[in-house]
């Protein structure tokens, strides 16, 4: 019996040394993969803040209005960020190379999601970003142009676009990433419909004589009569 | 020879040039449906002409940029209405006439640029282009504009008007003091409506790529600031009240805003090699003296102005956060606040035009929201600058907008300085 | 010579001279009668039909001959009457015609008519001339030599009245509403017509009476005048001319014309002007306006057109503008100006521009009316400003490089004026001698002128059709007569011209260039496309072949 017990013992010794002997050459190339890897991407990084600070990236963001968001949210200038994704893309991607080296079939099913997943994630990134700039550019047109065309509450038309436009930008990245679609479906059409409603009913209840005065800027019968309060510029 | 290509000039035109021969004046005049008003300004060249320049050669030219309203017919029917009428005193040499659309873009710089080819084609030794719709135009206007480059004293000549204080404010407000503060040269309507040139400066805008392309429109604003930043000689000729006809659409003030100030802003961006180490301003020789009663125009609602000032500055405070430093955005901010006692002082309009122009040329966000930011407060300073100085006499108010160019001339050095760097 | 076409002064070639300063034959340095005769081989050589003559009677001489002091006489130092009448026969032996002066309006005080009449109030000449108590009369009307004069009354203290000149005091008006004087002046016009005189000159026609509360000048009872003159004439003398003085635009002319029945010829004197003008503007525009301003005239009548003649170049048919112009561009020097005009020769108003000089002569060729060339001009002679008056431009003829200039063996003092000497204009430098003996001298080209003027009638006779080219520095115009038709295209200005004519209507012809004969591109229904040399004009023959 305690033979049997040894021999067991021995047997899983043995078989732990030999699965032990089997993987320590695929630890350390795993270890060496994410090593190499985090190199990589931390050269990648610096790269592409070289690059992107010689192409004034920076200045382009500011300029679309990104770096006053990145701001508004406490975040590292635009530069760095993108270095900074770039950098965890890369050594993410070499650590689940690694990871898959080991074998682990329980492990292989994740880093294959995970590999089926970043695109993804990617593309929600970018639909997000965009959404940001397309948002600020659309609430900074709309509140100068309502401005200088004497639209009531320019600042509540401006807001109401930018967050429109985030919240469809914001519903396609969640869409992408496919992350509870029924939830996000709903909460979308429910955030969107509020949104619209409340501008409906604020305008109808409240602005009947706003909405004949916009109207009547947009669509005038006499066009002189608007221009009469004019006087020569030039 | 400096002769623009092919397209410029059709065979027809061609013929009819060389008919006319080489011209000592050439008055030019680009149209575009002003009907109601060409034919006075035709009937003015001609009797300026006859008046001034009895033994000169000359030929008024009518540029069309395809107006359907049959302004050509009007100009040629103009010319028919031959110098018997003025028979008092008629030119001794036949003046030429020649109305003839163009191809290519539309647009005044367009325009120009078949005027000058012309000008050039008939070596004419002094240019004046007049503006079609401009009512208040007499015959005077074209010795004016055309004798300093005859006696050989300029190379250009800009108008220059008797304005009031309502008159024109985007000149007084905005483009003189920014364009003398930065190109050091005291020119009082670089937006000149009409000027005389020299053929040697013609030849120099007729070569320029930025004539007719670049600058479609307000073509003029650049061929002032190109003429002080290429060393031409500057002047200026004294005319009378400038008044405009009624156009038959008006521009919308925010494109017309638009325009000048893009135009303003590519030519300090085209010449800033030029202007950013320039000092105070040099006087440019005025010829003639102002006369003609101010006309006060039509008055604005500047309480209304003042309000609207109030709530333009609260709804764009976020984008004006992005263009005017912490102090200016605070002067810009207290004055708007108290609406019926709106002080927006000449130093503060200043330095919030220069910070406008450096965020424009930084392009912080697109330009057109840059200059679309400013006209609110543009229109805010009108109002304050009307609320003080509407009911003015004349000389107070050429002073008013003598210091105002004061303080822009002392805004301009740290805001170069900005440029600089940028 | 009265035999032959009663139209010919409608062909005439006309040369003025001055017998006093053409040819002096006998050496006393005055041009006579003789030496004029020993000279019309010159002018017949010229290609001219007829000759005018300046004043030649017995005068004190106060207004270079025209104030006369006999009608019926030639002044001794021009000759005697044998000699007029040898040099008359002369002359038209060689088929020239030739045009005396008559002086109608005026007499000099010194002609015994006005010695009688002012020698008392009932002398029977009493009447001849205008008397009045008091220089009132006829107030308003202009005083025409106003450097000299300050009233058309002089007083008469012999008889102690007013005395009536339009011109110098010492030229008194005779009395046109007395029968007596027309009858007398006709028989002045009688005498030398009956010597073979073919024409007159009349000077200082539109003043011959005077009416008050009028200008006096034109009167109805002036053309009653002309019109007596002209019936007497045409009665006794038929195929004679009448040539007016009326120094006034064409409109204002065109009635001593009558309806054929007063003069015969007038000058053109606007037309002068603005041929000077249009060629300093380098542009049609002065010259295409008094064509048009030309009324037509009757079928019998004819312009009598000029360059230059024994007068100033007046100025005093043009805006101030245009007088100003004309002395900045040709008279700068104001000794060169003279009253309201210009005492200059056509090659110094020229500056001597030979294209120049070509050029007007050739517009004076083949504009309408009857060409006058001023002595001297077709060899391009110069003037002297400072002779005084206007004797700068009657300075001697210039024959040869000789001793003065061939005009006469007189010591150079004793000339009437001084030859020019200078080595621009002098007679060493401008003279017959020399220019007859090469072919490209303004003379020669000017015979050839008036020889290629000469071969048709179109140019004497033919109506004008202005052309209207694009070009405002070039002047075209179809001139045409019967089955004849001549196109003229004259570049005014002094740089090279391209040039579009219409010409459709003339469409099929074949032009051919009357110089030298050279064929020229068949006229079609497309513009004619014609390019011209500076003061370049061409005359081309239109045939239909």
């Amino acid at each position: 019996m305690t033979q049997m017990i040894a021999e067991a013992v021995r047997q899983a010794s043995v078989n732990f040394m030999d699965t032990v002997a089997m993987l320590l050459p695929r630890i350390l190339i795993t270890a060496s993969i994410v090593a190499v890897g985090w190199v990589i991407a931390w050269a990648l990084k610096w790269a592409v803040r070289w690059i992107l600070i010689w192409s004034r990236f920076n200045h382009f963001c500011e300029r679309i209005g990104v770096s006053a968001v990145l701001k508004t949210a406490d975040l590292p200038p635009a530069d760095h960020l993108v270095s900074l994704i770039v950098f965890w893309l890369v050594w993410v991607g070499f650590l689940l190379s690694g990871v898959d080296v080991l074998g682990f079939t329980a492990l292989e099913g994740m880093v294959r999601s995970f590999a089926q997943f970043v695109p993804r994630l990617i593309v929600a990134i970018v639909i997000v970003v965009l959404g940001f700039v397309v948002a600020n550019f659309a609430w900074r047109a709309t509140l100068i142009a309502a401005v200088n065309a004497r639209v009531p509450s320019p600042r509540v038309v401006s807001g109401a676009v930018r967050a429109l436009v985030l919240i469809l930008a914001g519903a396609m990245a969640l869409d992408q990433i496919a992350l509870a679609r029924t939830i996000v479906l709903t909460a979308f059409a429910i955030a969107f419909g509020a949104v619209m409603l409340g501008l409906a009913i604020a305008f109808g209840v409240g602005g009947g004589g706003i909405a004949r005065r916009i109207l009547d800027h947009w669509f005038p019968e006499h066009p002189q009569a608007a221009e009469q309060e004019e006087f020569r510029h030039l | 020879m400096a002769v623009a290509d092919d397209s410029l000039l059709s065979d027809d035109l061609l013929r009819q040039l060389m008919a006319t021969g080489h011209v000592d004046i050439l008055v030019g005049v680009p149209t575009l449906n002003n009907a109601s008003t060409v034919v006075d300004v035709v009937r003015a060249a001609q009797r300026g002409i006859a008046q001034y320049f009895p033994r000169a050669r000359a030929l008024i030219f009518n540029a069309d940029s395809g107006s359907d309203d049959g302004t050509p017919t009007l100009v040629r029917d103009a010319t028919t209405d031959d110098t018997g009428t003025v028979s008092a005193s008629r030119p001794l040499r036949t003046t030429n006439r020649i109305s003839t659309p163009y191809h290519g873009l539309p647009g005044k710089g367009s325009a120009l640029r078949v005027i000058f080819a012309v000008a050039d084609l008939l070596s004419a030794d002094a240019i004046v282009t007049l503006d079609p719709n401009v009512i208040s135009v007499t015959p005077d206007w074209i010795p004016a504009l055309a004798a300093p480059v005859r006696d050989g004293h300029a190379d250009l000549v800009a108008p220059r008007y008797p304005r009031a204080a309502t008159d024109g404010p985007l000149v007084t407000q905005l483009v003189r003091p920014l364009v003398r503060a930065a190109y050091g040269w005291t020119l009082y309507e670089p937006l000149m409506g009409e000027f005389g040139c020299s053929p040697q400066f013609a030849a120099h805008c007729l070569e320029h790529p930025a004539l007719g392309t670049v600058i479609p429109e307000d073509v003029d604003v650049w061929m002032a600031a190109e003429a002080l930043a290429k060393g031409f000689r500057p002047a200026q000729a004294a005319l009378g009240p400038r008044l405009l006809g009624a156009p038959r659409k008006r521009p919308a003030l925010r494109d017309v805003f638009q325009q000048v100030m893009d135009a303003v802003c590519a030519c300090l961006e085209l010449h800033d090699a030029y202007w950013l180490p320039r000092g105070a301003a040099d006087p440019v020789p005025c010829f003639g003296t102002l006369n003609g009663a101010v006309e006060p125009g039509p008055h604005p609602d500047v309480t209304a102005m003042a309000e609207a000032f109030a709530r333009d500055v609260a709804a764009l405070r976020p984008v004006l956060a992005t263009i005017l430093t912490e102090t200016t955005l605070a002067g810009v901010t207290a004055a708007a606040a108290t609406p019926p006692r709106l002080v927006y002082d000449d130093d503060l309009w200043a330095a919030t035009v220069f910070e406008f122009l450096l965020a424009y040329h930084r392009a912080v966000m697109t330009r057109e929201h840059v200059t679309q930011t400013l006209l609110p407060l543009y229109l805010g300073r009108t109002a304050a600058f009307l609320m003080q100085h509407a009911s003015s006499e004349p000389a107070i108010v050429d002073a008013a907008f003598e210091s105002l160019c004061l303080a822009f001339e002392r805004a301009k050095p740290s805001a170069a300085a900005l440029w600089k760097k940028a | 010579m009265t035999a032959g076409d009663p139209l010919w002064y409608k062909d005439a070639v006309i040369y003025q001279l001055h017998v006093k300063t053409f040819f002096d034959s006998d050496g006393d340095g005055v041009g006579d009668f003789r030496g004029l005769t020993s000279k019309l081989d010159y002018l017949q050589a010229l290609g001219v039909n007829t000759l005018w003559l300046l004043p030649t009677f017995p005068s004190p001489f106060r207004d270079d001959g025209y104030d006369i002091a006999d009608y019926y006489s030639i002044h001794p130092m021009y000759g005697t009457m044998e000699d007029f009448q040898g040099f008359l026969a002369a002359a038209h032996d060689r088929g020239l015609r030739v045009v005396t002066e008559l002086v109608l309006n005026h007499t000099s005080d010194k002609h015994p008519w006005f010695l009688q009449a002012r020698s008392s109030r009932d002398n029977p000449r009493r009447d001849w001339y205008v008397w009045s108590d008091t220089d009132d009369k006829y107030r308003g009307v202009r005083i025409i030599f106003l450097d000299t004069e300050t009233s058309n009354w002089a007083w008469d203290p012999v008889s102690r009245q007013y005395y009536w000149h339009r011109f110098f005091s010492h030229q008194p008006d005779l009395n046109y509403d007395n029968p007596a004087v027309r009858e007398e002046m006709w028989q002045v016009m009688k005498f030398w017509a009956e010597l073979g005189v073919d024409g007159f000159r009349v000077d200082a026609v539109p003043y011959l009476v005077e009416r008050e509360g009028t200008t006096c000048e034109g009167m109805p009872e002036t053309h009653e005048v002309i019109k007596f003159l002209r019936g007497r004439l045409d009665a006794h003398f038929p195929g004679r001319m009448l040539l007016a003085e009326a120094n006034q635009v064409p409109e204002l002319v065109r009635p001593y014309f009558g309806d054929g029945d007063e003069f015969h010829m007038a000058f053109h004197f606007p037309l002068m002007t603005r041929m000077f003008m249009a060629i300093r503007l380098e542009d049609r525009g002065p010259l295409t306006d008094i064509i048009r301003r030309t009324p037509a005239l009757p079928d019998n009548c004819q312009w009598a057109v000029f360059l230059r003649n024994h007068d100033e170049l007046t100025l005093e048919m043009v805006t101030p503008e245009e007088r100003e112009f004309m002395y900045d561009e040709y008279a700068r020097d104001p000794v060169a100006r003279l009253n309201l005009g210009i005492r200059r020769r056509l090659a110094p108003l020229l500056d001597g521009d030979r294209r120049r000089v070509e050029l007007m002569n050739g517009l004076l060729m083949s504009l309408p009316g009857s060409p006058i060339v001023y002595y001297g001009d077709e060899i391009g002679m110069g003037d002297n400003v400072y002779l005084g008056d206007r004797n700068g431009v009657r300075t001697p003829m210039q024959w040869s490089g000789g001793w003065n200039g061939g005009f006469s063996t007189a010591d150079p003092e004793r000339l009437a004026f001084a030859m020019i000497s200078n080595p621009v204009y002098g007679y060493q430098a401008v003279n017959v001698l020399a220019q007859e003996r090469s072919g490209h001298t303004l003379l020669n080209w000017m015979r050839r002128l008036i020889r290629v003027r000469q071969s048709t009638r179109v140019f004497s006779r033919g109506s004008l059709t202005l052309l209207e080219p694009p070009n405002q520095r070039v002047l075209a115009y179809v001139r045409a007569f019967q089955k004849e038709q001549v196109l003229v295209v004259n570049n005014l200005s002094g740089t090279v011209q391209a040039v579009e004519l219409d010409l459709s209507s003339l469409a099929g012809a074949i032009p051919v260039e009357m110089f030298g004969q050279s064929l020229f591109p068949r006229i079609g229904t497309q513009p004619y496309l014609l390019t011209l040399g500076p003061h370049a004009f061409y005359w081309f023959r239109l045939r239909r072949l």
